[in-house]
């Protein structure tokens, strides 16, 4: 996206502190512990991922809808709305702000129980009970929740920039860009700007081809403790993701995840799989539907 | 932003309604300040099944990223569901309404006013890489100061990075550029410049300087009046998709059309509406220009003139503020009729 990222809303308004996290976080991590804090947010970005895949969108797209999600639960509770409705609502307004051309809602709810039924049946089972209305009426306590703060600048074009710069467009450039799409399964764009991702990404990655940078990062003038922090995130991504089963732990860990009480409306309230008490709300909602 | 704006905003009259919004001007309760207030509609079911409105959208993402005296300004959004209402600055007329003012007297300093405030808002907004998209009289707001501000940014993108192929079906046709009738998929600012250079002629004839009645003639129209570009002047004309080979009209001097106008403004005037876009002056060049520097320096804006009635030739509620013709269609079919009356 073009534009003044100095001037924009997402530098000013967007790049948190970690206090800012934790001041919302804290009451979600009373209940779970902050990696398996971590391992939701991760589940719901490769929900993202594989919606925008589904729908055929760019990686642009899907970036800017994983970005909206975290935004979102960097301001609420797990418990406000199921991220299992937020994460379809991020992918419909960010195709919408990316001007994507026209995703249909009855295509994007398809692509909703076709993923969770074949890609995450691990962590959904049961029809994916959510419906097009339930999406157009989370979308705008999205916009609200985000300020109208719409425009989001990624890691992307700073780094093809970088690797211009550096003559490493085919060594560099795509790891370094896997490595910005794995950022967005930790907290580092709510954190730093996207120059800063781009840059932690690409000293990791000429670390991991062996490539000698050196000389060229000694000319940046940018702060390097800031983009040490994020390579440190990165880097504990790969270490957790060595031993870490998603398809084997991630039930037992929304399990304990904090969930809408029963008198939040169905649109707001989450149906969990296994968790009894929650069958009546489904029954409601599908006859609320029909 | 919240749910209480039907609270917070007490509805004083009744704007304007068009085909996607309607529009009222407001008292904001929590800080005494006349606002308008912008409903959008929800429209038909197909409409209402794609969620919040993209042209509010498009309008909602980039005033957010905007800030200047001379666009309008994005105070609130506020709604339930896909029902989204905007709230802007509260603008008292525009630039139409002006020019369409018979009993004002338009002189050379006003003129140079309305220019400039037109050329620094288009010039901040080219810097952060957004295209306009319907510049024209009818968008340029002015406030009881005589600030005149861009508004109505429902066409607006941005522009510069490879993305999808842009859409040629915008401009008002009026003030739409060359390229734009021949089906450029790609342009630039020139296309808001273009614009800028028909409303600057619309300020010395107080009439619309290109009205076309269907593209075809529009282009016939610019042709007739600047001459049809040879190979040349623009080279690359034969490759837009849409291009046809047109008569060879010989090219008018602009000096002869407006005959009131000073030399200084007609070297603006020829700048922006070179034929071909790659020639075409951007707002910072234009604003660079000896015009802007020579005599008479531009009238202050709340010295300018004012309408008395703030209301468009009255049968016709056409909102002030923001303008709500955005189809080009419906836009035409309207100014068409009001054209008639001159």
């Amino acid at each position: 996206m073009a534009g003044n990222f100095w001037a924009s809303s997402h530098y000013q308004q967007w790049i948190l502190d970690r206090q800012d996290l934790y001041r919302e976080r804290h009451n979600d991590l009373t209940v779970i512990t902050e990696e398996e804090y971590q391992k939701i947010i991760m589940l719901f970005a490769n929900v993202i991922q594989a919606l925008g895949e589904q729908l055929k969108f760019r990686q642009q797209v899907i970036a800017t809808a994983t970005i909206y999600f975290k935004r979102f639960y960097a301001r609420n509770s797990l418990k406000c709305i199921d991220p299992w409705l937020m994460a379809p609502t991020c992918a419909f307004l960010a195709s919408k702000v990316e001007e994507f051309g026209v995703i249909s809602n009855s295509r994007l709810m398809t692509a909703c129980q076709s993923i969770v039924k074949n890609k995450f049946g691990h962590a959904f089972s049961g029809e994916y009970p959510y419906r097009t209305q339930h999406v157009l009426e989370c979308e705008f306590y999205l916009l609200e929740m985000m300020d109208c703060c719409l425009i989001m600048y990624h890691p992307y074009r700073p780094l093809v920039k970088f690797c211009a710069d550096l003559n490493a467009e085919a060594d560099l450039l795509p790891v370094a860009w896997k490595m910005v799409n794995d950022s967005l399964r930790t907290d580092a764009p709510l954190l730093y700007p996207p120059y800063l991702i781009a840059l932690a990404c690409l000293h990791l990655a000429a670390i991991v081809k062996q490539k000698d940078i050196k000389g060229w990062c000694a000319e940046l003038n940018v702060d390097i403790d800031k983009c040490m922090d994020v390579t440190k995130m990165m880097v504990s991504l790969y270490e957790m993701w060595k031993t870490y089963d998603e398809k084997k732990e991630i039930q037992a860990i929304l399990a304990k995840m904090p969930k809408p009480s029963l008198s939040r409306p169905p649109s707001e309230a989450t149906i969990q799989d296994n968790s009894q008490q929650q069958q009546p709300n489904q029954q409601q909602m599908s006859s609320g539907v029909s | 932003m919240g749910e209480d704006g039907t609270d917070r905003y007490e509805k004083i009259d009744f704007l304007g309604e068009g085909q996607f919004a309607t529009v009222y001007k407001a008292k904001d309760k929590k800080t005494n300040k006349i606002v308008a207030v912008k409903k959008i509609k929800l429209g038909s079911r197909t409409e209402a099944a794609d969620g919040i409105n993209r042209t509010a959208l498009r309008e909602i993402k980039l005033l957010q990223e905007l800030s200047h005296k001379h666009i309008i300004g994005l105070l609130d959004v506020f709604g339930h569901k896909s029902n989204v209402s905007l709230v802007f600055d509260f603008m008292e007329t525009d630039l139409e309404v002006v020019i369409r003012d018979s009993s004002l007297i338009m002189t050379a300093p006003h003129i140079k006013s309305y220019v400039l405030q037109t050329l620094l808002g288009l010039e901040y907004l080219h810097a952060h890489w957004v295209l306009h998209r319907d510049m024209k009289p009818n968008n340029l707001l002015i406030n009881e100061g005589g600030v005149l501000k861009i508004g109505d940014f429902g066409l607006a993108r941005f522009f510069g990075s490879p993305s999808r192929p842009y859409s040629h079906q915008v401009v008002t046709r009026w003030y739409r550029c060359p390229e734009l009738l021949f089906g450029a998929r790609a342009y630039g600012e020139g296309v808001d410049i273009w614009a800028v250079g028909c409303i600057i002629a619309e300020l010395l004839i107080r009439a619309p300087f290109l009205p076309g009645e269907s593209d075809l003639d529009q282009i016939n129209r610019i042709f007739q009046v600047l001459g049809t570009p040879t190979e040349a002047e623009w080279p690359d004309m034969k490759c837009l998709p849409d291009f046809i080979v047109f008569k060879e009209f010989p090219r008018q001097s602009l000096k002869d059309i407006f005959t009131a106008a000073s030399d200084d403004l007609l070297e603006v005037l020829n700048s922006m509406l070179s034929l071909n876009p790659s020639k075409r002056c951007t707002a910072t060049q234009a604003l660079q220009m000896s015009y802007f520097s020579n005599k008479p320096a531009p009238t202050l804006s709340h010295l300018l003139p004012f309408p008395k009635s703030n209301k468009i030739i009255d049968k016709e509620k056409e909102a002030k503020m923001p303008s709500l013709k955005r189809k080009q269609e419906s836009s035409d079919s309207v100014s068409l009729k009001k054209r008639l009356v001159f």
